[in-house]
């Protein structure tokens, strides 16, 4: 510790305080005999008497001086303006004493005070957490997650695995308390979870810490994108920084590919008699945007990830789709591997030297004869040129531009006339196939998930809406069904495929939503809200605009489907495979849950013909900003 | 890596659009000797339900798509009897094996004769307003 300007003493107080309490607590605690007390506490170190001050602090009796502000500039106000400038909208959180000082901040710095960023009260840790990758997923730049000392990390730690594996930019800061609870500091505060986590920084003074902020918000969002995390020392938070200057912020420079490769690229593009653009995951809204306008300079056929996940070509836009004719002479992916070439940005193998804990995990450490994971090893193919597609794209563009000639114009303004008619038909075509299946027990009670996707499509296809819910186990029926042409349409799967996530990741992803006229569904399996159902409560009281439709097949479906082969395998009958895969005796009430929680909810319905008018409640509640839950029965599957 | 294959397994199986092999649109005509019942009591505590849908009309469908190994009693129960049970030990969410000491032939004809209530109850394509509309709409231009 470089700076400790007289917080020596507040320091030994803080320690002498924690020990108060624990006297005090002790004391309290009636039928209890001091020796039990002793060893439901930390050591069997002797409890110091606690001083008068001490006592007075814990009590909370002690005001300070009326007049005189102790601190003037508190170092964490400049942390809060170093957030400020890089444009953070939202903090996830809740409260612990190893950061009081920047909450403070958080909550009264600034003019006005509590915005950019706001605070968002998280019941939970991996809620904050898992918040933050949808907020993320579904506008491509990081919030924050606010995590206490070393036991509020812990909680973060399988949605911070999570967030890491989807490779999705999170900033988190966690504080860090030498004297108060020593249970709640670490000497290496992110070593528990540095493994899985891209880039982290202890800092040993407030300068420093406002530099590691920066730092930390650049690596999260340069490929491979992924959640960093600050650890605040509270005594940098607390310290007067006097003259101390808030360092300017500048974004990272990204690489993409040269312009000796665009030149190259842009030139086959054009000499291509049948040019094809494969799309998958970009980072941002704005390579979505440039990917668009590559696939039309040059008149390709482009395919989609739009309905698998984020941040992908707008999939009924005129040239998407298999295009007028499927032999095509040169592909090109962006994110993907393709036929002629492809600019993939690095994958999580390029952090493999982080993984401290040497615990190796499954798809990032290449496995001889593995599959490619999301987490993926980046560029597999020999013809996949290793740089973030999205940076990439500005360079390619002028070039195209630069090398379009107006016969070149001529003959790509009539192919995409023919791209655009032949994707319609197969857009039809499929969707003809597709009704097929889904009125498969249309009307069976407890209801058919199709028919839920079904009903919804109508209410809100004018609208601007984002669905940020895993559906794979909702039977992904949008995927045929809905028109996904936002950057934000459909959010994916969880990542890592942690349980506990859509409804935090809806939560983070109608905080994107808020400000900007959006409306998000969270389809949502029972078994997954019941992790940390809090959420609800945040989506309530942030008056975020969320519909919540129960999938309520009353189980972990997927795992009793799992547990019923194996007793198969074995011999021994399914007739106890519900046992510890099943959610019934009792059945859990969804919409009183909801209500618990303060949002208005009805449920539980059976009746498909009841799902439109409590679809269009809820979507009424919505768009009033207040979130609404409906408990569905569905069938398993 | 068995993580990730768990992942991969679960997230694939359901995501995997359900169709079963085209089967016979017309429900078997067969006799039933079992106790309907009792089979629904089966249905439910055996898990049938979870693959197949609490009406036979969902996930792994039958009604309307019957195979051969429900046209009678004793299709159905040697069906049962000779699912997999050696089989690759990942995670699966295919039939199980529904063995002699785990099931007997009566609950096996309990079952069959309650799936042999279920109805196909789907509308036909026409009548379904909405699905209507979105093939409709897919002639049109996107509206967002
Ligand atoms: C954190 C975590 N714990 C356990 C699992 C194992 N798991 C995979 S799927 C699943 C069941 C999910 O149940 P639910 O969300 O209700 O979806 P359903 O399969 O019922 O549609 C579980 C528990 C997991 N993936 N993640
Ligand atoms: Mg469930």
């Amino acid at each position: 510790m470089a700076k400790k300007n007289g917080s020596l003493n507040r320091r030994g107080f803080l320690k002498g305080a924690a020990a108060g309490a624990a006297a005090s607590a002790a004391s309290l605690v009636t039928n209890t005999s001091p020796a039990e007390a002793q060893r439901g506490g930390n050591a069997a170190a002797p409890v110091p008497a606690p001083t008068q001050e001490q006592i007075a602090r814990d009590a909370g009796v002690v005001r300070p001086p009326a007049t005189v502000r102790a601190v003037q500039r508190p170092g964490s106000d400049l942390m809060v303006q170093v957030l400020k400038d890089m444009g953070l909208e939202y903090v996830a959180g809740n409260p612990g004493s190893s950061f009081e000082g920047l909450q403070e901040s958080f909550i009264n710095y600034g003019n006005p005070p509590n915005r950019m960023p706001e605070f968002i009260t998280a019941l939970h840790e991996e809620s904050a957490v898992t918040m933050a990758h949808g907020y993320a997923k579904a506008e491509g730049k990081p919030m924050i997650a606010l995590l206490h000392g070393t036991i509020g990390v812990q909680h973060a730690a399988m949605s911070i695995y999570q967030a890491y594996y989807d490779r999705t930019p999170v900033l988190m800061i966690t504080g860090r308390d030498e004297g108060f609870i020593q249970a709640h500091t670490a000497h290496d505060m992110s070593a528990m979870v540095r493994s899985f986590t891209k880039w982290d920084a202890q800092p040993r003074t407030l300068e420093e810490s406002l530099t590691a902020l920066q730092h930390a918000y650049n690596e999260a969002i340069t490929p491979p994108m992924g959640p960093t995390l600050v650890v605040l020392d509270t005594e940098f938070q607390k310290e007067e920084a006097r003259e101390l200057k808030v360092p300017a912020y500048r974004p990272p420079q990204i690489a993409g590919i040269d312009a000796g490769k665009a030149k190259e690229i842009a030139e086959a593009l054009l000499d291509a008699q049948n040019p094809r653009t494969e799309v998958r995951r970009l980072r941002t809204p704005q390579g979505v945007k440039l990917s668009v306008e590559l696939a039309e300079l040059v008149g390709a056929s482009t395919g989609t990830g739009a309905t698998t996940g984020p941040m992908s070509f707008p999939q009924r836009h005129p040239l998407c789709g298999p295009g007028a004719s499927t032999a095509y002479d040169y592909t090109l992916g962006l994110e993907i591997p393709a036929a002629q070439a492809s600019i993939i940005g690095p994958g999580l193998a390029t952090l493999l030297a982080r993984d401290t804990a040497n615990v190796g995990f499954g798809g990032i450490v290449p496995v001889a004869g593995g599959r490619g994971a999301r987490g993926g090893a980046g560029a597999t193919n020999a013809a996949a040129i290793q740089a973030d597609a999205e940076a990439s794209l500005p360079l390619l563009i002028e070039e195209v531009k630069r090398q379009l000639t107006a016969d070149k114009r001529r003959v790509i303004e009539e192919r995409k006339a023919k791209h655009a008619e032949a994707n319609r038909k197969a857009r039809i075509e499929a969707i003809t196939q597709a009704v097929e299946t889904k009125r498969n027990g249309w009307d069976s009670s407890p209801v058919a998930t199709a028919r839920i996707y079904a009903e919804l499509w109508p209410l809100i296809k004018n609208e601007d809406w984002c669905l940020a819910s895993p559906s794979g186990f909702s039977g992904g029926h949008h995927v045929q069904l809905w028109d996904h042409n936002k950057p934000y349409s459909y959010l994916g799967g969880q990542g890592a495929g942690g349980m506990g996530y859509g409804a935090p990741a809806s939560v983070g992803a109608a905080l994107a939503a808020k400000s900007r006229n959006r409306i998000v569904i969270n389809i949502q399996t029972d078994g997954d809200l019941n992790y940390a159902p809090g959420v609800l409560w945040t989506a309530v009281h942030h008056k975020l605009p969320m519909l919540t439709i129960m999938h309520n097949n009353r189980a972990w479906h997927q795992e009793l489907m799992f547990v019923e082969y194996m007793c198969g395998v074995r011999g021994r009958g399914t007739d106890r495979g519900h046992i510890g895969t099943s959610l019934r005796d009792p059945f859990i009430d969804y919409a009183k849950m909801a209500a618990g929680y303060g949002m208005a909810s009805e449920g539980p319905i059976s009746d498909p013909s009841k799902l439109a008018a409590a679809f269009k409640r809820g979507l009424d509640s919505v768009k009033r900003g207040e979130p609404y839950l409906i408990d569905v029965i569905t069938q398993p599957r | 890596m068995k993580t990730i294959l768990g992942i991969a397994v679960f997230l694939l199986t359901s995501m995997l659009p359900i169709y079963a092999q085209r089967g016979n649109t017309q429900a078997p005509t067969s006799p039933v000797t079992g106790s309907a019942a009792n089979g629904k009591a089966l249905y439910y505590s055996y898990s049938c339900y979870a693959c197949h849908g609490y009406n036979g009309e969902t996930g792994r469908a039958f009604v309307g798509n019957w195979s051969a190994n429900l046209a009678n009693e004793e299709n159905f129960i040697r069906f049962l009897r000779g699912r997999a049970n050696v089989a690759p030990l990942t995670p699966s969410t295919s039939m199980p094996n529904f063995a002699e000491n785990t099931l007997s032939d009566k609950q096996a004809k309990d079952i069959y004769a309650y799936i042999r209530t279920f109805k196909n109850a789907q509308p036909d394509l026409k009548n379904i307003l909405l699905l209507n509309q979105i093939v409709e709409d897919a002639s049109k231009p996107s509206t967002r």
